[in-house]
C-alpha cells in the first residue's frame, strides 16, 4: 500500500516534467519525483521494523535498516545542491525569457 | 598500494579546491593532478594484478582496479592533460581549471568504484562539474545547454537510485555483483540511468547538442572521457553477468548504426563529431571484452578532433568546402580522421580489428556497415580543401602541444595489439575506407538531406526515457 503511494509520487513527478510547460514547474516536478525516490528508500529501510538502531539499552522491537537511510542522506544533499544550481541557471535565463516556457527557450537557443 | 590508491582518488578533489587558494598556480596544479593519474594508470598496467578494495566494513565502498579500468584512467589522464595544454595560453579563469580537475577526479572515482552508491555519487559530482564547465561562457545558450544536460542526467539518476535500492532489497548489498538474482525492474532501472548518462541509443540523443554547443576544450573532455564514465559500469556488468551480455551488445550495435547514420547526413563539423561519438560508444559496447582499448583510442582521437574543429575557420561544412584551411591543420585533421576510420599505422586500426574479432556472428554485418559509415562520415573532413598559407596567423603553441600529445598517443598505443598487423587484417580496412570514399564522392557529397531534430527536444528526451525503460524490461524478459 505504502509502496504504491510512493510509486505514484514518482510517476506524478515524472509526468509533471513532461507535461508542464514552465521551466520552474518542471524543476518542482523533478523535486516531487526525487521526494518519491527518497520516500521509497525510507519504506525499504522500514520493512523489517521501525525502531532506531542504537547500541546499548534494551531493544524495544525490530530495528529499521540503517543502510538505505544513510545512503539516501547523500542523495538528498546532492539533489538539493543540483536544484540550487539549476535555479541559479533559471534566474539567469529569465532575464531574456521572462515567460520561462521551455519551448520558447529551446526555439531561441537551438542553432 | 592501498594508500597510494586512496591518495590518488582524493588528490584531484583536494587540489581542485586548493587551486582557489593559489590562483597563480592554477594550470600547474591542474596539470599535476592529471599527471598523477597517468603515472597511476601505467603502474596498473605494470602490476597486472587486479586490486579489489573494500573500504569500511561490509556496506562500505568497494573499488576494483584492473587493467580494464587502467585503459579508461589513462584516457582520462591524457585527454585532461591535452585540454589543459590547449587552454594554457588562453585567458581562462582559475574557476575553469579548478572545475576541470574536479571533473577529472570524479571521472576517476566513477571508473574505479564497483558498487552502485559510490557510482551514483561519482556520476552526480561529474554532472555538476560538467554543467559548470558547459555554462562557463555564461551566455544564454551555454546556460540552457548546461541546464538541459543537468536536468536529463538528474532524472536518469533518480531512476537509477530506485534500481539500486531494489538490488539492495534482494541482497542487502549495493555491489555490482548483486545484479545477479535481482528482479528485472532493478536491472532495467539501473541500465536506464547508465544508458542515458553514457549517451547510448535513442535515450542518449541529448549528447549531440550538448557536445556540439560547448566550447571546444569542454567538448573534447565530454566526448573523450565524460560519457565513458557511465559506459565502463555497463561493460563491467556485461562481463560478469552473462545474461546481461546480449542486452549490452544489442544496444551497442543499435547505437553504432544510429549514430553513424546521423553523422553521414550532418553538415555541421561539431555535430558530425558528436554523432560519431554516439556511434563509437556503441562500438565499445558491441564487444565488451575489448572495450577498454577501443575506449582509449576513441578518447584520444575524438578529443583531438574536437580541439582541431575549434580552430577551423568555420563550423559549417559548406563554407569549409569553399574556403581553404592551412595545410598544417589539415594534416592533423587527416591523421585523426584516418585513425577513426581504422587506417593501419594508427591504433584506431588495432582497436577496430580487436573489436571485430570479438563480435558474435549476428553482429558482424551491422558492425561492418557502421565501420563503412564512419569512413564515409570522415571522408568529409579528409577531402576538405587546404593550402600552404605562409602568411596565415600561426596557432598557439599549446594547441600543437595538445594535438601532438594526442596523436602521438595514438601511434604509441599500437603496441597494445601489434598482432593485428597481418596482411588480411590490413587489407580489409583499406577496402572499407576506399569504398567509403567512393560512396562519399559519388553520392553523399551531393546529397542535401536535413534530418529532423525533433527527437532532441527536451520533452521528447524525457519521454524517450519511459520508452527505453519498457524496451529494457522487455529485453530482459526475452533474454533471461
Amino acid at each position: 500500500m505504502l509502496e504504491a503511494f510512493v510509486f505514484a509520487t514518482i510517476l506524478i513527478g515524472f509526468f509533471g516534467i513532461i507535461l508542464k510547460k514552465n521551466l520552474i514547474m518542471k524543476i518542482i516536478s523533478m523535486d516531487v519525483m526525487s521526494s518519491g525516490v527518497i520516500a521509497y528508500y525510507v519504506v525499504v529501510a522500514a520493512r523489517g521494523g521501525v525502531f532506531t538502531p542504537i547500541v546499548g539499552g534494551e531493544p524495544k522491537g525490530a530495528f529499521a535498516d540503517p543502510v538505505p537511510q544513510a545512503v539516501i542522506l547523500t542523495a538528498i544533499v546532492i539533489g538539493l545542491s543540483i536544484q540550487a544550481l539549476m535555479l541559479v541557471g533559471v534566474m539567469k535565463l529569465s532575464q531574456n525569457n521572462p515567460t520561462l516556457e521551455v519551448s520558447e527557450i529551446e526555439k531561441s537557443n537551438t542553432p | 598500494m592501498i594508500e597510494l590508491t586512496l591518495i590518488w582518488i582524493a588528490f584531484p578533489f583536494v587540489v581542485g579546491f586548493m587551486i582557489y587558494l593559489l590562483p597563480k598556480l592554477d594550470r600547474v596544479l591542474a596539470l599535476l593532478g592529471a599527471l598523477f593519474s597517468a603515472v597511476y594508470a601505467i603502474q596498473l598496467f605494470v602490476s597486472q594484478t587486479p586490486l579489489n578494495l573494500r573500504l569500511l566494513d561490509n556496506f562500505g565502498v568497494s573499488l576494483v582496479l584492473d587493467p580494464l579500468a587502467g585503459y579508461f584512467i589513462i584516457t582520462n589522464a591524457l585527454v585532461t592533460i591535452a585540454v589543459l595544454l590547449y587552454c594554457w595560453g588562453t585567458n581562462k579563469s582559475t574557476f575553469f581549471y579548478a572545475q576541470t580537475l574536479i571533473l577529472h577526479g570524479s571521472i576517476n572515482a566513477a571508473l574505479v568504484c564497483s558498487d552502485f552508491i559510490s557510482l551514483y555519487v561519482a556520476l552526480e559530482v561529474l554532472s555538476i562539474a560538467s554543467f559548470l564547465l558547459i555554462a562557463y561562457p555564461r551566455s544564454d545558450r551555454a546556460i540552457w545547454v548546461g541546464l538541459r544536460y543537468l536536468f536529463i542526467s538528474n532524472i536518469a539518476m533518480l531512476f537509477y537510485l530506485v534500481g539500486a535500492v531494489l538490488v539492495y532489497r534482494t541482497h542487502h548489498s549495493f555491489d555490482f555483483a548483486g545484479l545477479r538474482g535481482a528482479p528485472p525492474e532493478a536491472l532495467a532501472l539501473i541500465f536506464l540511468g547508465l544508458l542515458i548518462k553514457g549517451g547510448i541509443f535513442a535515450s542518449g540523443l541529448w549528447l549531440p547538442m550538448t557536445h556540439s554547443e560547448s566550447e571546444s576544450p569542454v567538448s573534447a573532455l565530454m566526448s573523450g572521457v565524460v560519457v565513458k564514465a557511465a559506459v565502463l559500469p555497463l561493460v563491467r556488468c556485461a562481463l560478469f553477468l552473462e545474461e546481461v551480455d546480449p542486452i549490452v551488445r544489442t544496444f551497442g550495435v543499435a547505437t553504432a548504426l544510429l549514430g553513424v547514420s546521423y553523422a553521414i547526413f550532418e553538415k555541421d563539423t561539431k555535430r558530425i563529431l558528436a554523432f560519431s561519438t554516439v556511434s563509437q560508444l556503441g562500438c565499445i559496447l558491441a564487444a565488451p571484452e575489448v572495450g577498454g582499448f577501443y575506449a582509449l583510442t576513441h578518447g584520444l582521437v575524438k578529443s583531438s578532433l574536437f580541439l582541431i574543429a575549434g580552430v577551423l575557420p568555420s563550423r559549417n561544412l559548406k563554407e569549409l568546402q569553399q574556403q581553404a584551411m592551412p595545410r598544417s591543420i589539415w594534416i592533423a585533421l587527416a591523421i585523426a580522421s584516418f585513425s577513426i576510420s581504422g587506417f593501419p599505422l594508427l591504433s584506431g586500426f588495432g582497436a577496430k580489428v580487436l573489436t571485430m574479432k570479438n563480435l558474435l556472428p549476428w553482429q558482424v554485418i551491422a558492425m561492418n556497415i557502421a565501420t563503412l559509415g564512419t569512413a564515409i562520415a570522415f571522408a568529409k573532413f579528409i577531402f576538405l580543401p587546404h593550402d600552404k598559407m605562409p602568411n596565415a596567423e600561426p596557432l598557439r603553441k599549446g594547441f600543437w602541444a595538445a594535438i601532438s600529445l594526442l596523436l602521438g598517443g595514438l601511434v604509441v598505443a599500437n603496441v597494445v595489439y601489434y598482432e593485428a598487423y597481418t596482411l588480411e587484417n590490413i587489407a580489409k580496412p583499406l577496402i572499407t575506407i576506399f569504398l567509403g570514399w567512393i560512396a562519399y564522392l559519388a553520392i553523399f557529397k551531393r546529397l542535401n538531406v536535413k534530418l529532423p531534430r525533433t527527437l532532441e527536444r527536451f520533452e521528447h528526451l524525457v519521454g524517450m526515457m519511459s520508452l527505453t525503460l519498457m524496451l529494457l524490461f522487455w529485453f530482459w524478459r526475452a533474454f533471461a
